[in-house]
């Protein structure tokens, strides 16, 4: 599930949960107005080193400007930025170990490729063999020893994208801000993008924040995810965890897709004891969800919601057996996308429910059709019970 | 693929008729042996001879030419200033004036502008002559030269000095070693404008100008007011000469660059 | 880098604890204010001294009398006088000049011939404008730059030149009553120059360019699916050009008139040049006013109603501009 080579790669790297761990950069209530319009709000986060965190969240919810923030392109209101021991927010851009990766990649179009690279180099006055070796290893970190000596204007999209990483790199930053880096690419470059950032992130060891609108990107790179909405952080957690157990209806709709219920809690199930039941409709029977192991009970008639993946949801035309939650309805619609199907389910009260299968025969001898009776049904362990 | 229509080939050609023939006209009049300007007597060059021996055209046009250098850059640097107080300095106390008074000479007539510079030097006790008509032509140049040049820093991606700024250049070393270059076509154009403006101007520098500094447009005018002269056709010939060498050969390098430019950028897509 | 170094190894020495009490961080960075006050202050003490304070020159002598001196017009300040000087100075204002010029008629024919002169060239400008500036928006894509650039060229050749060149065509035994008498179309030569006439073809010839590319401009913005759509619903060509292409290109129109009217009012080469005696425009009444009358305080009241005059154009044009931009943005 997760495909960070940090958390996945079996090296348990998770610095967030060790208490002695100290974070490389400390947001303490900050805070950022633009006039009357706050944009970040009150927002505390630590991000560790070697970390590929991203920032995930609609447009306008305040991802950018904490990475401008980050940067030194604006300055928080109140509240303060800390690196290690030090105020953030005394230092200059120019003077931060801090990178940043445009979305734009901003390069400097008078410029050509080594030039860009060497930009950053110059500014401090290396000595001269000392930028010429460090412009040739981050050449060749992304690939462009044929295209060094070219301008911006005579690169395609990918190409840019990677001098855009290699002239942010070259300084050595303590940490990289990449702004919607691969925003401006195809779909299929874009993958591929993905997995080679992972595997220079790796290797440099680098601490990565990036911000995304895709969350799919999110889920492929980072190691934790933070998904913003007006200027507040929603959620912050692994890829996994964020998907599996969001902390609320907005997390669990933000990433992915859907089916959420509301109800009031009845009471723990009579046979398992970390199941409980939640009263949705008078007419049916109480959906069951099972709850992570140290998790109390909540109170009897609570109001709570219980969110269910489609791909957790099967559907069935016979009484299915040995499943927790079933409901009868009819199919109202289909969608094919290829690999899978979704099909959309009118329940007797009403209710849609959505029930993603994978496609696994030719679409002609697919058993299930609009207007069938079906069943959908999933398992107590397939869904989370929703505070908010 | 558009073709041109028989409306639009009709009225194109009569629309640059009407601006090129008195041009053409006086071009070729100028080629003119006999000294009545409106008959033809022949081929010569001697009215260009004529010219060149004109010891006051000839004085006339180094001031002139003078003039314009100097102007033309004073004009610039000042205008690249009233450019960035527009488009970046953000808010202070007075940019409401500030940009009216850039604006304003753009639309003022140029006898106001011309007398009301002329009652400055006047109750300044300033000597008129060359210097003063620097002052006046930079004056009105650098409004020039700040609304083309902030028109380039309008749409300027401000994320590229960011990204200066990001990789450890301070805000000077931005400018001059990001935004300038990057805008450098925008402050030739207006170097271009401020000194052809320089170069044509004749009210404001009639006003403003005192003895021993009398410009080209000036001595013209001063001959015109004679009556049509085949040495001033001849004259005049070489200045639209000159300065439609210089426009056309501009554009074309504009233009080829572009071209050039867009087939790179087609190629880079294409091996990408 | 050492800036790096510091914070990280200065790592091991933070305490688990919770950090400094958020307080607001504000930097100011003496050396940026000071450079841009700098850069503020330039080009605006510049303008100021050059632009404003004469203007103010022109309006305070417009109030003053005429005087056979150097300068010609009474009460000056002297300096030396200090403060009883200016209140000398200013108690001999008067606004007997403009009383002046409402009592002459000159000036008020000046002005209204200047108005009108103005008001008909632009006119003119825009009958002529307009076919070329959508013929040049409708014409192959490729030609259009080229085109383009000869619109524009006239505008970098001198001003002067252009006037003069009309000289030698319009006047008695100019080329145009040549050719018209060869073609055997007049047989007696036509009086144009020296004639208001000459001042109309004057200024529409040097202005064109003023008019064709704002036109040009929101024309070639135009979308050709919309006169597509047009005629598609019923609409002849014609009908479809006045309702769609006509109001579209508004805003084209109001800029191209507004820009050769304003400088049309106050112009003096045109009407100097090829005007008449009789051609009255405000621009050439000052000019004679100050350099042949040497009547410095009349020709200051006279700038100061020709601004007045173009107060309200400018205003009215600087107000489109706005709209304009804020619809494009």
């Amino acid at each position: 599930m997760n495909g960070s080579p940090n958390s996945g790669s079996g090296c348990n790297f998770a610095p967030w949960s060790d208490p002695k761990e100290k974070p490389l950069i400390r947001f303490d209530a900050v805070t950022k107005k633009f006039g009357d319009f706050v944009a970040i709000d009150n927002l505390n986060l630590k991000i560790y080193e070697r970390e590929f965190f991203a920032l995930l969240g609609p447009s306008g919810c305040g991802k950018t400007t904490l990475m401008r923030m980050l940067a030194g392109f604006e300055q928080p209101t109140m509240g303060s930025i800390m690196m290690r021991q030090q105020h953030l927010t005394d230092i200059p851009p120019h003077r931060r170990p801090v990178n940043m990766m445009f979305q734009s990649y901003a390069l400097f179009p008078h410029m050509s490729v080594e030039q860009n690279i060497a930009f950053g180099l110059k500014q401090e006055k290396r000595p001269k063999a000392e930028i010429k070796d460090r412009v040739e290893e981050m050449i060749a970190l992304v690939q462009l020893q044929a295209f060094a000596k070219r301008k911006p204007h005579q690169l395609s999209g990918g190409q840019r994208q990677r001098v855009a990483l290699a002239r942010s790199l070259a300084k050595k930053p303590k940490l990289l801000l990449l702004d919607e880096p691969l925003g401006a690419l195809d779909r299929k470059l874009r993958e591929q993008t993905q997995f080679e950032l992972m595997t220079i992130q790796e290797k440099l060891g680098t601490t990565f924040v990036i911000v995304t609108h895709d969350q799919e990107e999110a889920m492929t790179v980072a190691s934790r995810i933070a998904l913003m909405d007006q200027g507040k952080l929603v959620q912050v957690s692994t890829p996994r965890e964020i998907y599996e157990t969001p902390n609320s209806r907005y997390v669990a709709d933000f990433l992915g897709d859907v089916n959420i219920i509301g109800g009031h809690i009845l009471g723990p199930d009579d046979k398992e004891d970390d199941i409980v039941q939640l009263a949705w409709h008078e007419d049916y029977a109480p959906l069951r969800i099972r709850l992570p192991q140290p998790v109390s009970f909540p109170e009897k008639g609570t109001e709570r919601w219980v969110a269910v993946r489609p791909e957790k949801v099967r559907i069935t035309k016979e009484y299915p057996t040995d499943t927790h939650n079933i409901l009868k309805g009819k199919v109202l619609d289909i969608a094919y996308t290829g690999n899978i199907s979704t099909y959309h389910v009118e329940t007797e009260d009403g209710q849609i429910i959505k029930s993603q299968e994978a496609n696994l025969e030719h679409l002609h001898r697919r058993a299930i059709t609009w207007d069938d009776e079906v069943y959908v049904h999933w398992r107590a362990g397939g869904c989370v019970l929703l505070e908010r | 693929m558009r073709r041109f229509s028989f409306f639009n080939a009709s009225a194109l050609t009569l629309g640059f008729a009407f601006l090129y023939l008195p041009i053409v006209l006086l071009i070729i009049f100028s080629f003119n042996e006999s000294r009545l300007v409106t008959v033809w007597g022949g081929f010569s060059t001697k009215w260009y001879s004529a010219v060149f021996a004109n010891k006051g055209f000839m004085d006339a046009a180094w001031v002139t030419v003078r003039v314009g250098l100097v102007s033309a850059t004073l004009a610039t640097i000042l205008g690249t200033m009233a450019a960035l107080v527009l488009v970046r300095a953000g808010r202070f106390p007075g940019k409401t004036l500030f940009s009216g008074m850039v604006y304003a000479p753009l639309v003022m007539p140029e006898v106001i502008t011309g007398l009301s510079l002329l009652l400055l030097f006047v109750s300044l006790d300033f000597d008129r002559g060359f210097w003063t008509v620097i002052l006046a032509h930079v004056t009105f140049s650098m409004c020039y030269s700040a609304v083309v040049i902030s028109s380039r820093l309008v749409t300027f991606d401000m994320s590229l000095e960011e990204a200066a700024m990001d990789l450890g250049a301070s805000r000077m070393a931005t400018f001059f070693q990001i935004t300038v270059p990057i805008i450098l076509p925008s402050i030739v154009s207006a170097w271009l404008l401020s000194f052809t403006l320089s170069l044509d101007d004749l009210v404001i520098a009639s006003f403003t100008s005192g003895p021993g500094a009398t410009t080209l447009p000036m001595k013209i005018y001063s001959q015109v007011r004679l009556g049509v002269t085949p040495e001033i056709n001849a004259l005049s010939t070489i200045l639209v000469v000159l300065v439609s060498t210089g426009v056309i050969a501009a554009s074309l390098l504009t233009k080829r660059r572009e071209v050039q430019r867009r087939r790179e950028e087609r190629a880079a897509v294409a091996g990408g | 880098m050492s800036e790096l170094s510091n914070i990280t190894e200065g790592a091991g020495l933070m305490t688990n604890g919770q950090p400094d009490s958020p307080k607001t961080q504000r930097r100011m960075s003496l050396p940026k204010n000071w450079g841009r006050c700098l850069l503020i202050l330039v080009p605006y003490i510049w303008l100021l001294v050059l632009f404003l304070v004469p203007f103010i020159i022109v309006v305070k002598i417009s109030l003053s009398d005429t005087a056979i001196a150097m300068p010609p017009y009474v009460p000056t300040f002297a300096w030396s006088e200090g403060w009883t000087g200016f209140w000398n100075m200013i108690s001999g204002w008067d606004l007997e000049n403009f009383t002046w010029l409402m009592e002459d008629d000159l000036y008020w024919k000046s002005y209204l011939s200047s108005l009108e002169i103005a008001v008909v060239s632009s006119l003119l400008a825009l009958l002529i404008g307009y076919p070329i500036a959508y013929s040049m928006a409708r014409a192959p894509s490729e030609w259009r730059p080229t085109l383009l650039m000869l619109i524009i060229l006239p505008f970098w050749t001198s001003f002067l030149i252009r006037v003069y060149a009309w000289i030698g065509i319009l006047k008695k035994e100019g080329l145009l009553n040549m050719a018209l008498m060869h073609l055997g179309i007049i047989d007696d030569p036509l009086t144009i120059l020296n004639t208001d006439i000459a001042v109309y073809i004057g200024i529409v010839y040097s202005y064109l360019p003023f008019m064709v590319l704002p036109l040009y401009s929101s024309l070639e913005k135009m979308d050709d699916s919309l006169l597509e759509a047009a005629t598609d619903l019923g609409c002849s060509p014609f009908k479809a050009f006045w309702l769609i292409t006509v109001p579209l290109s508004m805003p084209g129109i109001l800029a191209g008139c507004f820009l050769v009217f304003i400088p049309a009012v106050g112009e003096f080469v045109i009407p100097d040049l090829l005007g008449g005696s009789n051609t009255l425009m405000i621009g050439k009444t000052l000019w004679v006013e100050f350099f042949s009358n040497r009547d410095w305080p009349v020709a200051s009241a006279v700038a100061v109603i020709l601004l007045i005059l173009l107060v309200v154009p400018i205003v009215l044009f600087q107000r489109q501009q706005e709209k304009q931009q804020e619809k494009g943005a």
